[in-house]
């Protein structure tokens, strides 16, 4: 289940800024061979043993992975806390929507690559399914946007 | 437009930027190059003829309070989605002496056309902005 909340929060539980609390926080933590994976796969970069990153634009830190790269290890490495994935491009949002049990704030919607099974949860109590689902629940969410006047 | 166009050279990469509308939105795939292109701009603005470029990401202070403030200046705003609110928006529609490049996914509440949309392209170390929309 992808659980997707619509309206921000500024909660403790929530990374809104992404960029911010990566530099911060989930960089210093080890990476597993999978999240090296998603970040040659994302910025086409190669994570050193020493925690550089080698890119076409030359050596540097973690701090110069791309802002969608960052939030998508802020998902993976934050399980219990909601992530907001509005910067993001639709390469890096294809890779979140195909995860599962993660907690992400996105509040209009997006083309992305849905599977037909995976599970949606908006706001705690709607649950659709696939891309079908998504965007029905979307097309019916700005009906109701447009009948509150916002 | 302050600027109908932004070239210079950043060792390996070559950017030649072209404009086409006052309010320019990057987007695309993340990983494109849109804040390494803001960091060069911070350097660039120090030239003389780049001086009017105004700079704005998540780091900077004031920032609602500074961008209402600016007038005829090419203005980059990194991570437009976390920065601008509502009134925000309507100064770049309403404040026609400055001209805008937007690193933003969400254009709701701007006046935009087609020819505001852009995707940042790198091929042989040339980087360009390619239209996003293609012409009707």
């Amino acid at each position: 289940m992808i659980y997707v909340y619509t309206t921000k929060q500024d909660s403790e539980n929530w990374i809104l800024q992404n960029d911010w609390y990566f530099n911060l926080y989930t960089s210093n933590e080890d990476f597993s061979e999978e999240e090296k994976k998603i970040i040659e796969m994302i910025d086409h970069a190669r994570l050193t043993e020493d925690k550089h990153i080698e890119t076409k634009y030359g050596l540097g830190t973690l701090r110069n992975l791309s802002s969608g790269c960052k939030t998508l290890l802020n998902v993976m490495k934050n399980p219990g806390k909601v992530v907001n994935i509005e910067e993001c491009g639709k390469n890096v949002l294809d890779v979140l929507f195909s995860m599962d049990d993660i907690h992400v704030y996105l509040s209009r919607p997006e083309r992305i690559h849905i599977d037909k099974n995976t599970e949606i949860c908006f706001d705690q109590k709607d649950i659709v399914v696939g891309l079908q689902g998504f965007e029905q629940w979307w097309t019916e969410e700005y009906a109701r946007r447009d009948l509150d006047d916002l | 437009m302050i600027y109908s166009s932004i070239n210079f050279q950043a060792a390996p990469f070559s950017y030649s930027l072209e404009f086409a509308d006052r309010i320019t939105l990057v987007r695309g795939d993340s990983a494109t190059g849109k804040t390494y292109l803001y960091q060069m701009l911070e350097d660039l603005r120090l030239t003389e003829e780049y001086h009017a470029i105004k700079l704005y990401n998540y780091k900077s202070e004031d920032f609602h309070e500074n961008l209402l403030k600016c007038r005829d200046r090419f203005i980059v705003i990194d991570n437009g989605d976390l920065l601008l609110n509502n009134e925000d928006r309507r100064f770049i529609n309403f404040e026609s002496s400055n001209q805008y490049m937007l690193f933003l996914r969400n254009c709701d509440g701007l006046n935009l056309s087609a020819d505001s949309f852009m995707l940042l392209r790198e091929e042989k170390y040339m980087v360009t902005l390619e239209r996003e929309l293609a012409a009707v």
